[in-house]
């Protein structure tokens, strides 16, 4: 009995790796528009989505999005709950020690403070401020590293709760992505601003997936680069992040 | 070997955390809920509406939820309250909103709990004491409240462990500053560091129930103190969480 | 006037608030089968507390004791991680090449063909086990003390029907029991509702996380309605459901407690 049990279980999950084969699973945050998020019908959409389903499409994948919560978006990775995340995350050495990534589709940029309109930051003698960060991010490093004496940092879960205490005076300022806070800023009508210098950190956005998937990786670098030349990367740039791009154009 | 003594080593500082999340919010939360079980009790038809409003709500209603919802409502409230009286990076602290949103819970349990003793207090003592002339103050302070305590102290100290592992969710609600973590953050964050979930949450359970059992240690101490004037006192059984 | 209405109507109408209303299933399954798997354990628990064979004694004890002793939430992400690795582990060893595992990078599976794919509907039912399993603890208490209020003389009388001692409990104890355990098990049962608010902390997209994406503030119209912070309203939304559920399901243990109640001995009815 317990060997029939096991085999069935067994059977399972092969039959599980085999259908992977054909169909991926992406995870994506569905919380950090444009990149990706959930439209009006509850259903992840945005620059990622498009590109995602458009790599898929070409590579002849099936491809099924997954939401999963931010912080435990490498682990769950790791674990296998799916084989690919594309949620705006960077490119680092410290990530690349655990997963592996696609080449970037999203070239790098720099990371930008915001604040609430009419205030001043010093930051060349940055002391007693709020910083907010969303946690586990490149920012949420760079904030550790170099705000973290004499300032406070404050992890968020999302980028949007960030915003969100930002906008209520909690926060003196927010360090994100660039690409993230530009329409936010321009939505905003002048509420919120940009301070500061940017900074640059990263090595541009791409496709996170565990080490030892080595064919997905050629895969999709192979779609990836072929999409690029076809001009479609920066069609999708130029359709979700007002003026950027054309990066990826020969 | 090693490992289990790392981990032991590093939350011995997260449970820091939740001592003083407990430590901050029970004393609090006992006088409120003192106040919350005579309203119950009142006569006066607005007071008993309300405390017993109170209660019911937030015996009601998920701890998760009042987490999200009062540090959302504190939030709202920064631009027009807290920031003009200079006190907005106090209030929208997690060691002062985890302790503020544990006090309102665990006020409205145990205010139910002393209201359940406060109606078993013997009718024939507080006639007694209002035969000797005592005034309703004194008969509070001689009679109802001794009697009251002692009613009331074993399921009390269920409801202070149940708030000490209520904590443990403090951090999943609030947002987190500079470098602090708590049991469960701990235990979360070295999983997904190295998937040992057999060990990390064995050693965050371990100090859950470490505390869990000096709590019931100390409160016992207390009850048998409380219970000196009877031959042999009663023991009191480790019970977590009976009958919350 | 009219206008306002139809704008408010059409926003609370619109896909994303929909789909936060299709949720409400998760929250509603998750409590009504840890429910039921909280009886059943409760069971098994009074059944092994009671057992005359001490090992058996032991495991219902430290069953009831330990569980009970440890925050909920913390069994709650417990269980589910350990019984997807508990698994993978298995088929690992029934499947995995000692090639396969060398080639594995990460610290887990052990190799690649062991991975078990989870998805809402594997973590909802994983959820509700260990709802099941946490609460069942606590049912295990309540039943327990019942199945020993059950009058002596009932008992006393089964057996000298020449009842076996299997009959005497299946038949009589646990038949009779539930008068007396229902005040407790519905103790137990508000403490699953409310912990159904823990779902959204597995990865399932429940009622808590679609209020706290619908009430997050938003800049963008392409994404969705533009509105400031509103997250504490949603929030107030779900503080007065789960007071409208703990109301309801006290009318309910009301009506079944008189139901119950009926041809038993009067000292029963609480």
């Amino acid at each position: 009995m317990k060997k029939i049990m096991l085999a069935a279980v067994a059977a399972l999950a092969l039959g599980g790796s085999a259908m992977a084969q054909e169909s991926i699973r992406i995870a994506t945050e569905g919380a950090y528009a444009p990149w990706n998020f959930l439209d009006d019908s509850g259903k992840p959409a945005g620059f990622e989505i498009d590109l995602g389903n458009a790599i898929c499409e070409k590579a002849g994948l099936t491809c099924e999005w997954l939401i999963n919560d931010w912080d435990s978006i490498i682990p769950n990775l790791l674990a296998g709950n799916y084989d690919l995340i594309m949620a705006g995350m960077s490119i680092t050495d410290e990530r690349l020690e655990t997963i592996d990534f696609t080449q970037n589709y999203f070239p790098p940029d720099p990371s930008k403070f915001v604040a609430t309109a009419g205030t001043e930051i010093d930051f060349a003698a940055l002391s007693g401020k709020r910083v907010g960060v969303q946690g586990g991010t490149i920012q949420a490093a760079y904030a550790e590293e170099n705000f973290a004496s004499g300032n406070t940092v404050v992890t968020f879960a999302t980028a949007d709760q960030a915003m969100a205490d930002l906008a209520a005076g909690n926060l003196d300022t927010i360090l994100a992505d660039g690409a993230y806070l530009e329409p936010v800023v321009a939505a905003s009508g002048g509420a919120i601003a940009f301070v500061g210098e940017d900074v640059l950190i990263g090595n541009g956005v791409g496709g996170g997936l565990r080490k030892e998937d080595t064919e997905l990786k050629a895969k999709l670098d192979e779609t990836l680069t072929a999409l690029k030349a076809d001009g479609t990367v920066d069609e999708l740039i130029a359709k979700w992040f007002e003026g950027r791009g054309p990066y990826f154009a020969e | 070997m090693q490992a289990f003594l790392n981990d032991l080593a590093l939350m011995s500082q997260a449970v820091l955390f939740n001592i003083y999340f407990a430590a901050a919010s029970i004393p609090i939360g006992f006088v409120l809920a003192v106040f919350l079980a005579l309203g119950k009790a009142s006569p006066n038809p607005i007071i008993n509406r309300l405390t017993r409003g109170y209660i019911y709500a937030f015996r009601g209603s998920p701890l998760f939820i009042q987490f999200f919802m009062f540090y959302s409502l504190a939030l709202s409230l920064n631009i027009a309250v807290w920031k003009p009286l200079g006190i907005s990076g106090f209030v929208l602290h997690p060691l002062f909103m985890g302790p503020l949103v544990l006090v309102l819970n665990t006020a409205a349990y145990t205010g139910e709990i002393f209201y359940g003793a406060l109606r078993a207090v013997p009718r024939g003592e507080v006639e007694a004491a209002r035969a000797y002339g005592m005034s309703r103050s004194q008969q509070f302070r001689r009679v109802i409240w001794p009697n009251l305590i002692r009613l009331a102290w074993p399921a009390y100290t269920n409801e202070v462990v149940f708030l000490f592992h209520a904590t443990a969710i403090v951090y999943f609600a609030l947002p987190v500053v500079g470098a602090q973590a708590d049991l469960m953050i701990t235990a979360k964050t070295l999983f997904e560091r190295d998937y040992n979930a057999f060990l990390h949450f064995s050693v965050a359970a371990l100090y859950f129930l470490a505390v869990s059992l000096v709590v019931f240690f100390l409160f016992g101490l207390v009850y048998q103190r409380l219970m000196r004037h009877l031959p042999a006192p009663p023991r009191m059984r480790y019970r977590p969480k009976w009958m919350r | 006037m009219t206008d306002d209405i139809a704008y408010w109507f059409s926003y609370l109408t619109n896909g994303k608030h929909l789909t936060w209303y299709a949720s409400f299933q998760f929250t509603i399954f998750a409590a009504l089968m840890g429910g039921a798997l909280a009886v059943v354990f409760g069971l098994l628990g009074a059944t092994l507390k009671n057992s005359r064979f001490l090992p058996l004694r032991l495991i219902g004890t430290f069953y009831s004791s330990i569980v009970r002793g440890v925050p909920d939430v913390l069994f709650f992400l417990f269980f589910p991680l350990a019984f997807e690795q508990g698994v993978e582990w298995l088929v690992a060893s029934q499947i995995c090449t000692p090639e396969a595992i060398a080639a594995q990078t990460a610290a887990w599976p052990p190799c690649k063909e062991a991975n078990w794919f989870l998805g809402t509907t594997e973590y909802l039912l994983l959820a509700s086990v260990s709802l099941g399993l946490v609460y069942g603890a606590f049912a295990t208490n309540v039943i327990h003390g019942a199945l020993r209020s059950v009058p002596n003389g009932q008992l006393e009388a089964a057996r000298a029907f020449g009842m076996s001692p299997g009959q005497v409990l299946w038949r009589i104890q646990i038949r009779q029991m539930w008068v007396y355990a229902l005040p407790g098990l519905s103790n137990v049962w508000m403490l699953i509702v409310k912990a159904t608010s823990l779902l959204s902390l597995l990865q399932i997209a429940d009622i808590v996380l679609w209020a706290d994406r619908l009430g997050a503030p938003n800049f963008l119209p392409a994404v969705g309605l533009v509105h400031e912070d509103w997250r504490w309203r949603y929030y107030l939304v779900l503080f007065v459901f789960y007071i409208l559920v703990t109301w309801l399901s006290e009318r309910a243990f009301e009506a079944i407690m008189r139901r119950a109640g009926k041809g038993i001995l009067s000292e029963a009815r609480v």
